[in-house]
């Protein structure tokens, strides 16, 4: 096809797709119309059998938690694939084959050209004052996450912004020492472990897969819940690992330029 | 207490072990040495597939429902995630573990330098496709979809100094990615229909009635789900992501991940869609069909145009997945079971047949055709794997293919759509055909190499390091051991009868939901004894392996037409169907929303033909 065909040819398709969708749509219940039973008996029961009051988390991650364990597999596994796609090739890893157009060394190159310009003082101070209270934030987001919106995932996020936060600041050598892979893939494998270790921890005192066994605590505090918030740390373990990963697999190239750069200054 | 409540606390263990073995491989990356992470991963697959034997094994009598976190349902509503253990979801799971255990086994060898990440991946993979076979939740079912995605994709791009292996993992992605977009609108539609996300609580709720948005939801659904099985017009990904995949890769996505897809759509229509499609099977069954009737053709005829072998096989399981889709289409539970066993057969042989092109890259060098004319002459041995490997793509006797074909003639009968076994032996005889005009070309050397001029060469990068003049056990012995298990399983007594009740057991929608919903233990459902006469089956597949013997001599001799000679008609339509396999994604996607969209409109002025 060439693309003028493609675009008219796709543009008649969207257009019966979309008749269809909107002759499925016409039948939905309407807005605000809420039929089913899920939402109205969660909503009563959830704060009284975990003491969660959170309903979004208690649901995430005790009456539906099987469902979260395959989420956050989903973000682990995707973080795997993308290093294992943009793991350094057999051709820039060798630099004594000969080859003219080593790419590494063109990149190196390219970079003495245009080298950007040094982070400022303001850059430097403003995010490197942030990284403190962004480590304390995020822990907060991933223990809260039974008492108010949060939990694993969100706070997982913000746990992995302060190594940024150092890369954007300039200081790329503690980067590099603070995403040290050992360590951000034994985190990440950790948090998952973690999850199905919580999960199997049912069945040796006799319950189900991911049964919640541990005391519920008051209602409202921070220790509540029972293994809710055991899979919420664990969440935000393999989130912020697996954001960090990817966050390095996604620099490393360019950190390997910067870093000779600097070093040959 | 009874012996699966015993085995029903094991019910966690083919997920769990999978993802917990791939988080220790991933945290423990940079430390484990390779054969230790070889040995965690084959222990960890061993684990899955015994306690799956034991679950199939506890179910014999009885299907049973596990509910995660204990939470049961509350007067016919679900608040949690369950598993529906029965015979047939046992015995999926067990096919897609033995298909795991023989991909890890050939890769012991195969891949000279890999860190723990191929191993990794192959796990969250298998924990995916045995969730996605097990569970009873339709969202949780979108997960282990979406779980299998992730991993795969990864795994189709794994040789990635080649930008063919991105582009293939790339067209994977995007239409797979759209697929699964489908499968959640569908999803949402039910949801705001009936509140409910368990299958059995969302059939009950809907019961008989069907309107437009439940009629939109399904074709969301099966348009999804098919998407992955690679039917047409959703198939295009396929050969591009097998040719890339390394042969590991390529045992999975062929032997079992595509077939999900259709499994998937039985498991959603038995369990949801049997009420609302009681008074339009007429009209389901005549898209489906149609549908499975073309995917097959065009497979089979793609698949002898071929001569990069990834892609001949990768064609021909297309064509077989369409032989999947008529059998379903009949939404009996005679074809439903002669469904499943033909999976089993098709599994084992479609894998063993991709070790051998394995092995021929990892001897040779090389998967095209031409260019192995004769140059595996002294390797006979691995041949055979062809030879069997064919006689079980054409259905000949006693291969598990055969009574999957058994079976679904005998329900095609009962319909009076007696053309079926036609198509089952016009798939059968040109893909085995082309698999048998390998095996003479490559391993006989006969034929010229420039007979066969269709389709330029594609260069495939070699998968292990150094040129090799054995060919280790553990790449031969898997491959002997699937061609004659799927030989042998057929002598097994009652196997036939087991399928059967597996699949009544699974399409009885009413036993299914009191099951899931009110706890109730009900006995397996059985089918009705009766024997069946096996002649039309025996002849559709003696005519499909003469047939693919004559066509495999014919094209290998020097009476088959050179290019010039062709007649233009035929010329056109080949080119023609070859130009529509262009690679490039924006065709892809516009075919799919086409597909969708056609689907849709067919089946909306079927049922309103058939009365709504």
């Amino acid at each position: 096809m060439n693309p003028r065909f493609r675009r008219y040819f796709f543009l008649i398709s969207v257009v019966a797709f979309f008749g269809v969708f909107a002759w499925g749509l016409h039948d939905l219940p309407p807005f605000g119309h809420y039929r089913g039973p899920y939402g109205d008996i969660l909503n009563h029961v959830a704060v009284y059998e975990r003491h969660a009051t959170d309903v979004v988390t208690a649901v995430n991650f005790d009456y539906r938690g099987f469902d979260t364990l395959g989420e956050e597999s989903i973000l682990f596994m995707s973080v795997i694939g993308t290093s294992l796609l943009l793991r350094p090739q057999k051709k820039e890893t060798d630099n004594n084959d000969g080859k003219a157009d080593n790419s590494l060394q063109r990149d190196l190159d390219e970079s003495e050209r245009r080298r950007a310009p040094a982070a400022s003082d303001a850059a430097r101070v403003l995010t490197l004052a942030l990284v403190g209270p962004l480590i304390v934030f995020g822990w907060y987001i991933v223990t809260h996450g039974q008492l108010t919106p949060g939990g694993g995932f969100q706070g997982g996020v913000i746990l992995a912004t302060p190594p940024l936060l150092v890369y954007l600041a300039g200081d790329l050598k503690t980067f590099k020492r603070i995403t040290r892979q050992e360590w951000v893939e034994a985190i990440e494998g950790a948090g998952i472990f973690g999850f199905v270790l919580v999960g199997l921890l049912g069945l040796f005192v006799g319950g189900a897969f991911l049964q919640n066994l541990l005391p519920l605590g008051q209602t409202g505090s921070v220790i509540s819940a029972g293994t809710v918030a055991l899979l919420n740390i664990a969440t935000g373990l393999a989130v912020s690992g697996g954001f960090v990963q990817l966050i390095y697999v996604f620099l490393e190239q360019t950190l390997e330029v910067k870093l000779r750069v600097q070093g040959g200054k | 207490m009874s012996l699966s409540s015993i085995v029903a606390h094991i019910t966690a263990l083919p997920v769990a072990t999978p993802l917990g073995t791939a988080a220790v491989l991933a945290a423990l990356n940079k430390f484990l040495p390779r054969r230790m992470a070889d040995t965690l991963a084959i222990l960890a697959t061993l684990v899955t597939l015994f306690t799956e034997t034991l679950l199939l094994y506890s179910v014999r009598s009885q299907p049973f429902v596990y509910w995660y976190g204990g939470w049961a349902p509350r007067s016919g509503a679900a608040l949690g995630i369950c598993f529906v253990i029965d015979p047939l979801s046992c015995a999926l799971a067990m096919l897609i573990s033995v298909l795991v255990l023989v991909a890890f086994v050939f890769s012991l060898r195969y891949f000279d330098s890999i860190g723990t990440m191929f191993h990794v991946l192959v796990l969250g993979f298998l924990a995916a496709m045995s969730g996605f076979a097990f569970t009873g939740d339709l969202f949780n079912l979108f997960v282990f979809f979406e779980l299998m995605s992730a991993s795969a994709f990864a795994l189709c791009g794994y040789k990635n100094e080649e930008t063919t292996a991105q582009q293939g993992a790339l067209n994977f992605a995007i239409t797979n990615t759209i697929g699964a977009f489908l499968v959640l609108c569908g999803i949402a539609m039910l949801y705001s229909r009936t509140g409910a996300l368990n299958m059995a609580q969302i059939g009950r709720a809907l019961g008989q009635q069907s309107d437009a948005t439940v009629i939109t939801a399904f074709v969301f659904l099966l348009v999804g789900f098919y998407v992955k099985a690679a039917i047409f017009p959703f198939h295009f990904w396929l050969a591009d992501a097998h040719a890339v995949a390394p042969t590991p890769v390529c045992i999975l996505l062929s032997g079992i991940m595509v077939q999900l897809g259709v499994y998937a759509v039985a498991r959603v229509y038995w369990a949801i869609m049997a009420g609302p499609f009681a008074a339009h099977r007429g009209a389901l069954m005549s898209l489906l069909l149609v549908i499975g009737t073309i995917t097959s053709l065009l497979g089979a005829i793609m698949c002898f145009g071929q001569r990069h072998l990834k892609r001949l096989l990768a064609f021909s399981t297309i064509s077989h997945t369409g032989l999947l889709v008529i059998g379903f289409a009949l939404l009996d539970p005679h074809a439903l079971s002669g469904v499943a066993l033909y999976v089993a057969g098709h599994g084992l042989v479609k894998a063993s047949l991709f070790i051998g092109a394995g092995i021929l890259l990892h001897r040779y060098g090389s998967v095209d055709e031409l260019e192995l004319r004769g140059r595996a002459q002294r390797h006979h041995f691995s041949g055979i794997v062809f030879l069997l490997g064919a006689l079980g793509l054409a259905g000949v006797p006693p291969n598990l293919t055969f009574l999957g074909e058994h079976a679904i003639d005998h329900a095609a009968t009962l319909v009076h759509q007696d053309w079926i076994p036609v198509i089952f032996a016009f798939s059968g005889a040109i893909t085995s055909a082309a698999v048998l005009r390998v095996y003479g070309r490559v391993y006989l050397g006969w034929g010229d190499r420039e007979s066969l001029r269709t389709g330029k060469q594609i260069p495939e990068e070699r998968e292990t390091a150094g040129p090799h003049h054995r060919i280790p056990a553990v790449m031969i012995l898997p491959a002997f051991l699937m061609v004659i298990a799927a030989l042998g399983l057929t002598l097994t007594p009652k196997l036939r009868r087991a399928a059967e009740t597996g699949a009544f057991t699974m399409a009885d929608t009413a036993a299914y939901q009191s099951r899931v919903l009110d706890g109730a233990h009900l006995p397996n459902t059985f089918a009705p004894p009766g024997q069946t006469a096996l002649t039309p089956t025996l002849i559709s597949t003696s005519c499909a392996i003469v047939f693919g013997l004559l066509l495999a001599a014919w094209s290998l001799s020097p009476l088959w037409p050179k290019q010039d000679v062709i007649v233009r008609p035929f010329k056109l339509v080949m080119g023609g169907l070859r130009s529509l396999h262009s690679g490039h994604v924006g065709d892809y996607v516009a075919f799919l929303t086409l597909g969708a969209a056609a689907i849709g409109i067919v089946l909306g002025l079927l049922i309103r033909r058939f009365g709504m």
